[in-house]
């Protein structure tokens, strides 16, 4: 288990490391936390030839507020995103998805870049990009930026729409409105373990207390997190109360076409999925201005 | 001999003294494996198999040989030069020989098995030329399924033993099957459990340097038995005994995977030999989990013959065990000994088993932490079964069944004699301390309200300490007794050593107290050294529960030998005609005097002077020197007892299973050190919820593991585990030294059964029963969906 021959970049700025990416393209890899990475290097499912690492580069792990949007920068670990009071004020969910994070140890090195980047289809911040339409910003080889949605960004399973030569910096979320309720909710065999199925939900009430804005994802259920955009859609407007959770929760149960595998059956996703959904859309409602 | 098993008598054992080795292990001072560095040293990797099973037509490895800093590449063919062919083979009826080479030279037969070992000058460049090791493979059909290995037709692990049912075992009474056949109801339970993996934190490995000079051979190598392990490894090497020494250093957990000398140790200690360079192998947690000795995989059926109150007037057992494909213990062994202890602390007749071992594509078995672990779940939830089946309490079924606590003695149907237990004190103990009555009352409430609570009652009587008339009747080679010497040396200071071998369990300390006891020292002054073959005495090592038991009673016998001779040296050098009323307390002897103990100016260190420099003054014919090596063989079997009671909340939307209370009442008789036994017991409840719960390894339908990373393999962490509530009802076993009993493996087999009958129990409302393990939440809501 030691990894194939590889050469070491220490990158000390973003122009360094796309110079670095582009001299030696497929061959080259970036390493933040190295929590994914290292691993699959010493399987030697990875052998990349030459690893930059981009930890040496300053201002690339920042979490401010602009506005209303909330910006955290890609070497943003995840335990820094779950203590940081600015995230708990302005995007909660984020700051309480980050803290269910493999173990302590797994959050003082992953980064929210990294995780990003990987795409693991069990990973909390791929799914908590696609539930709350993040915007991915990339740094390009010629120096420019682009933008892409979380939706778009996440391809399939370890797969994302990041090119050899890029460089994932920062993710913007949308603060959640106030009196936004939300809940994340997941379901491992362990504390710590990638999740089985989990859930985000955000719920946003009008005046007279119906649903104004339902975001509502689901991990796990296919190869890429799953936005439930119809169901989203159909609830404008709904009261919501017990049954209405019941109904939702039914909606959600038929979503995607979960697989087969050692600690789950595709009926027992559906089922997690079923609880899950009612779990988190009722502290949700709880959260929100009217609970 | 009162003084001796009479717990209020000891002044050094039955305390819980501070480990004397946490010093130096929880400082980062241990010395296991890696701290040693050994000049020179090459380091050596292996490639093994990516198929289940397949000839193996030719091994290229010219290419890897040319790889940088590659300095030897070996398979098989070189191996059979420099090593013999190990031959299993014991005497023993219904078991069948198996040879195993050191490396396979034919032909492949699991995912992992190792067919070439690369040696270079860093660990890195010798796994980079492995990836240059060309096998060219015939696959070969495999078979992973332990009932379609036992068809007509399977293919054969071993062609020439003309089927792969290795062992087949079988032992009935003489009524058995007329109890059975006129029963008024019979009562059918199935148990399985899957494969699993000792887990060892730190996992095998092992260095080996071979001085020309001498043609010594010494290899340090993490091992539980060092001296058998010495025996085993001259042997397959064509070298005398005299010419290899092991020496064991820190190691981090065995649980029974670090017995054997494995093919890859042998092929490291070849290597060094053969190339006169150390060569270091340190086995990576993938090749752990894939090709280092698996454990358990039983499918279990019982039938229990009862009468309308659940007395169990017969039972049968038939057991299935997937032992993998080699064999580093004789295939019974394991299985064996859960179909002969089976019927516990029941008065159960007429009995019968039927034991059958098969050999698969798989990963060759070995012992692990309770090698019987299934057996108090197969006989308790038997008992479950029939009180859900006959509309009574389980409590009252294990009471009318259950030998009463004053008629031990007793001989089990398979005749085997229980001694020195209490049962049913343990049971009723257990039953005030978790609230039985009221639980019930809870348990019904709680239902109306959906929350499905259930406790599990898991009675464990544990055989430990074999002793050599068990092997000898088993038919299994080898001995049960253990040799230990304590020395006291000119200036006074102690030092001890026994064959048995600690993995973590703190045999420094309490080892020094069973010296100190019958030596009359302080604990402190007494060192013990453990794990060299040249310095410690040919034991049996660490196994079977047996390091309290043979380990510490026998160097309390040596110790109290040292005892008696310094006090008859102590009797002349004060003018006394008799030690008879002397004593020694901290190291200084004391004189007797009606019930008053008073001090002598006369201490150990002045005797042992006398004894070795001054010898003249010695009692006539009397030795010089000061020391003693005593041989102990234990009673054959030493039983031990503990009732456990796991109380949980099943969440039947998802499956999962919360732990909500664990009380355990526990006789391992007097004990060395209490917190050192409390350690044991956590550990092994632990051991056992985890692989209740968790663990398994699987084998896909084609026989490639898929569990070879611990993302896979799943095992409890310490968030996982409850709380667990430890209470005693110890009571002494009488024909032991200071009245001593094994211990370390009981708890995992209470807790297999006890989370297993709890879930069964909070399930009851809807008929669902545990029958496999992993208790996992899938599983759990696959059944609760076939039931509803």
């Amino acid at each position: 288990m030691k990894p194939a021959p590889f050469t070491y970049h220490d990158a000390q700025s973003l122009e360094e490391a796309l110079a670095l990416l582009a001299e030696h393209g497929d061959e080259a890899k970036l390493i933040a936390g190295g929590q994914s990475l290292v691993a699959m290097m010493n399987l030697r499912l990875a052998q990349p030839g030459h690893l930059i690492d981009i930890n040496g580069i300053a201002g690339l792990d920042g979490i401010e507020r602009d506005g209303e949007s909330l910006l955290i920068g890609a070497l943003a670990c995840h335990a820094d995103i779950a203590g940081s009071d600015l995230v708990r004020e302005a995007c909660p969910i984020l700051a309480d998805a980050a803290g269910h994070i493999g173990q302590y140890a797994i959050r003082q090195r992953g980064t929210i870049g990294g995780s990003l980047s990987h795409a693991d289809p069990a990973a909390e911040w791929p799914l908590m990009a696609i539930l709350m339409d993040a915007k991915i910003e990339i740094a390009q080889p010629s120096g420019d930026r682009r933008t892409v949605e979380g939706a778009d960004f996440i391809q399939s399973i370890y797969t994302t729409d990041l090119g050899p030569d890029e460089v994932l910096t920062r993710v913007r979320f949308p603060c959640v409105e106030r009196d936004e309720g939300w809940a994340f909710k997941s379901f491992a065999r362990r504390r710590g373990d990638y999740f089985i199925v989990a859930v985000g939900a955000t719920l946003a009430l009008d005046g007279a207390g119906r649903v104004s804005r339902l975001r509502l994802a689901l991990g796990g259920m296919e190869v890429t997190a799953i936005r439930l955009v119809e169901i989203e859609q159909e609830a404008i407007g709904n009261t919501p109360d017990g049954d209405w959770i019941e109904h939702i929760a039914a909606a959600a149960r038929g979503a995607g076409e979960p697989a087969d595998d050692q600690h789950a059956d595709a009926e027992y996703r559906r089922e997690l999925a079923c609880v899950l959904v009612t779990d988190a859309l009722a502290e949700a409602l709880n959260r929100s201005g009217r609970g | 001999m009162s003084r001796v098993n009479d717990s209020n008598n000891f002044l050094s054992i039955g305390k819980s003294l501070p480990r004397k080795e946490d010093r130096r292990l929880l400082t980062g001072q241990g010395r296991y494996l890696d701290d040693i560095q050994v000049a020179g040293e090459l380091h050596a990797c292996f490639v093994r198999s990516p198929y289940q099973h397949a000839l193996i037509l030719a091994i290229d490895t010219e290419a890897a040989e040319a790889a940088p800093e590659v300095v030897a590449v070996v398979t098989g063919k070189d191996l059979a030069e420099w090593t013999t062919t190990h031959r299993m083979a014991p005497p023993i009826d219904g078991l069948l020989p198996i040879e195993m080479t050191a490396l396979p030279a034919d032909k492949v037969r699991f995912h992992g098995d190792p067919v070439a070992c690369i040696v270079a000058t860093d660990r890195y460049l010798a796994e980079d030329a492995s990836e240059l090791v060309e096998v060219d493979y015939e696959p070969l059909d495999p078979v992973c399924d332990m009932f379609k290995a036992m068809e007509d037709g399977a293919p054969l692990i071993e062609k020439d033993m003309g089927t792969n049912l290795i062992s087949h075992q079988t032992f009935e009474t003489g009524n058995i099957l007329h109890v059975m056949e006129s029963a008024g109801r019979v009562v059918e339970s199935t148990f399985s459990t899957p494969r699993q993996t000792p887990l060892p934190i730190e996992t095998r490995g092992c260095i080996a340097e071979w001085d020309e000079g001498t043609q010594h051979l010494t290899v340090h190598v993490g091992n539980q038995a060092p001296h058998p392990y010495r025996s085993a490894l001259a042997g397959r090497l064509k070298l005398k005994e005299t010419q290899v020494t092991v020496i064991v250093p820190d190691v981090g957990g065995g649980f029974g995977q670090k017995i054997a000398l494995y093919r890859e140790e042998l092929t490291i200690a070849a290597l060094a030999r053969h190339l006169k360079r150390p060569v270091r192998w340190r086995e990576d947690r993938m090749e752990n989990l894939l090709a280092a000795s698996h454990a358990r995989e039983d499918f279990v059926r019982t039938r229990a013959a009862v009468d309308a109150n659940g007395r169990i007037t017969g039972l049968t057992l038939e057991l299935v065990e997937d032992f993998g494909a080699y064999c580093f213990f004789p295939a019974n062994y394991l299985a064996r000994v859960v179909a002969v202890i089976l019927t516990g602390p029941y008065d159960i007749g007429e009995y019968a088993f039927d034991v059958k071992v098969v050999l698969t594509n798989k990963c060759g078995n070995g012992p692990m932490r309770a090698p019987m672990a299934i057996t108090s779940w197969v006989m308790e939830g038997t008992i479950d079964n029939i009180a859900r089946e006959l509309g009574l309490d389980p409590v009252q079924v294990r009471r009318l069944n259950m030998v009463a606590d004053d008629a031990y003695p007793h001989v089990m149907a398979t005749g085997e004699t229980m001694e020195d237990i209490n049962p049913g004190a343990a049971l009723e103990r257990g039953l005030e301390a978790i609230g039985y009555a009221d639980f019930r009352r809870r348990q019904e409430a709680d239902r109306e309200h959906g929350i499905y609570r259930g406790l599990g009652i898991c009675s464990v009587v544990e055989s430990t300490t074999y002793g050599s008339k068990f092997y000898k009747a088993a038919g299994i080679p080898g001995s049960g007794h253990e040799c230990a010497w304590v020395k006291v040396d000119p200036s006074g200071t102690i030092r001890a050593s026994a064959g048995v071998m600690a993995t973590g369990q703190g045999y420094e300390t309490s080892f020094s107290q069973a010296v100190a006891e019958g030596l009359g020292v302080n604990p402190q002054d007494v060192d013990i050294k453990l794990g060299n073959t040249d310095i410690a005495p040919y034991g049996m090592g660490s196994r079977g529960a047996r390091g309290g038991t043979a380990g510490g009673g026998t160097l309390y016998l040596a110790a109290t030998g040292v005892r008696e001779k310094a006090l008859a040296i102590a009797a002349k050098l004060l003018g006394l005609n008799t030690a008879y009323q002397l004593t020694m307390r901290d190291g200084r002897v004391c004189r007797l005097i009606d019930d008053d103990i008073q001090e002598t100016d006369l201490t150990l260190a002045d005797i042992a002077r006398t004894a070795y420099l001054d010898p003249t003054r010695l009692p006539d014919g009397m030795e010089p020197g000061l020391e003693v090596t005593r041989a102990y063989d234990p009673p054959p079997m030493t039983y031990s007892n503990s009732c456990h009671f796991c109380e949980v909340v099943v969440d039947v939307p998802t499956g999962a299973v919360e732990i909500s209370r664990y009380v355990v009442v526990e006789n391992c008789g007097n004990v060395l050190n209490p917190q050192i036994v409390e350690g044991q017991q956590l550990g092994a409840i632990v051991m056992g919820l985890s692989g209740s719960l968790f663990e398994q390894v699987v084998y896909d339908e084609s026989g490639y593991n898929q569990t070879g990373l611990l993302a896979d393999y799943l095992v409890a962490t310490a968030s996982d585990m409850p709380n667990i509530e430890i209470l005693s009802v110890a009571t002494p076993n009488r024909r032991t030294p200071i009245g001593l009993k094994g211990m370390a493996e009981g708890g995992v087999m209470g807790s297999i059964g006890a989370i297993s009958n709890a879930v069964s129990d909070a399930l009851s409302p809807f008929g669902a029963v545990v029958e496999n393990h992993p208790i996992s939440p899938s599983r759990l809501r696959l059944m609760l969906r076939e039931k509803t």
